[in-house]
């Protein structure tokens, strides 16, 4: 009987054993969905359709807001533009992708403003590169600030922020996924980019020498300057003087909407104020700047299919 | 008692080796999740935020920001060089109006 209590006793001792590494050696793959989900929800994601590839160094090719309330500023856009959202965890932070016809528009970050500090909520217009060292270099040669040194995220890309030689701060961004094709906005996506700051020749050829833009003089009976930044023959953006006594160079992101006093007065239904009134701009269409409930400042534009078929018939 | 306690302490080793093992995967699968160089932030955010309360208002009907419709029969402006262009479209020549946005819809 003794010999046989050992060896049954051995032989438990090995199953135990055995069935104990097995359920070790199997916990990494048990904790491998669970793993792949976190990787997803903590990565910012690419800005375009994997689809097409394609790379336009000058396109504005996306914006981030920077809110201290990412619900708000969800609940403002959402009804405002039509956008849904794919929320996200950005590290420590909340990040929302918003989504328009299941393409990405445009990215949410949630951050608290420390209590000492009096600053404004803001988008973030990004700039397309093909190489985000050069792009870099450029910049601080012409006299720019990086105010966040060059840095990849997988899905994204590499990208860095500036602020360009009078202050205006702006995005740099080497698209993993592409910059998107060229096409017209639909109503609820960007259409136009501006910068307003106090010396558009002075800017314009600060960016003309980061993103090799062709620079355009438009003609102005305001007194102010007008340029256009081009690239791929396509205008890219606006540069304009700031009016006497505003010295707060800034770039600005539009929206295009069907209706912008319409779209003014809900926005301001929604909790936002009007910040410039809807008139009339130089394209015919309608445009008005409005504050979203936390007072990030955002363009409304309309755009007419009839002016593309105008400009159809002139080529 | 010592042939039979050999046996059963190697088992032990063991089990206490594979379990030291397991725990450093899964800790490396908790930590790995950002990938190399990743500081579990969004770094651009901590300087970012405008200064607060500028005044945005006072442009009225001077704020004219959109772009231009294209072409010469618009206000479509001149190269501002006065040089031939270098885009990569139309390569017309000298002085030739700003082009407009994009005009293709979405297929």
């Amino acid at each position: 009987m003794r010999p046989l209590r050992k060896g049954r006793r051995r032989r438990a001792l090995l199953s135990a054993a055995a069935l104990v590494a097995a359920l070790i050696a199997a916990l990494p793959f048990a904790a491998w969905p669970t793993r792949a989900t976190a990787a997803a929800r903590s990565e910012l994601p690419a800005i375009a359709d994997a689809s097409s590839v394609e790379h336009h160094p000058g396109k504005v090719i996306w914006a981030d807001l920077i809110t201290p309330d990412l619900a708000a500023a969800k609940r403002f856009y959402g009804a405002l533009f039509g956008w849904t959202f794919r929320d996200l965890s950005i590290g420590n932070s909340d990040y929302a992708v918003a989504t328009l016809g299941g393409h990405p528009v445009a990215g949410i970050l949630e951050k608290s403003i420390p209590p000492n500090e009096h600053r404004q909520p803001a988008w973030l217009t990004f700039i397309a590169v093909r190489n985000l060292e050069q792009a870099r270099s450029a910049a601080r040669s012409q006299g720019a600030k990086i105010l966040a040194p060059p840095k990849t995220y997988a899905d994204r890309g590499a990208q860095a922020v500036f602020s360009d030689p009078q202050g205006a701060v702006f995005a740099a961004l080497a698209s993993t996924s592409g910059d998107g094709p060229d096409y017209l906005a639909a109503p609820g996506e960007w259409i136009w980019s501006s910068l307003l700051t106090e010396d558009p020749s002075r800017s314009a050829a600060f960016y003309k020498s980061v993103f090799g833009y062709e620079v355009f003089d438009l003609p102005s009976d305001d007194g102010a300057q007008h340029v256009i930044l081009a690239a791929d023959d396509y205008a890219r953006a606006g540069i304009h003087s700031l009016p006497p006594g505003h010295r707060h160079p800034h770039w600005i992101g539009f929206v295009r909407v069907a209706d912008a006093s319409r779209s003014a007065a809900q926005a301001v239904a929604l909790g936002g104020r009007i910040l410039v009134e809807p008139h009339e701009d130089r394209h015919g269409g309608q445009v008005a700047v409005v504050a979203d409930p936390a007072g990030a400042p955002i363009g409304l534009m309309e755009w007419s299919d009839q002016y593309t078929e105008d400009q159809a018939e002139l080529k | 008692m010592r042939r039979q306690s050999a046996p059963r302490k190697a088992v032990f080793i063991a089990g206490a080796a594979l379990l030291a093992v397991a725990a450093c995967a899964v800790a490396a699968c908790a930590v790995g999740v950002g990938g190399p160089g990743y500081d579990g932030g969004v770094g651009y955010v901590g300087g970012y935020y405008e200064p607060w309360g500028y005044d945005y208002g006072g442009w009225g009907g001077r704020y004219r920001v959109g772009p231009p419709r294209g072409g010469f029969g618009h206000d479509g402006g001149r190269r501002a060089d006065g040089g031939r262009p270098t885009g990569g479209g139309h390569p017309t020549g000298g002085g030739r109006g700003a082009p407009s946005i994009p005009g293709r819809p979405r297929r």
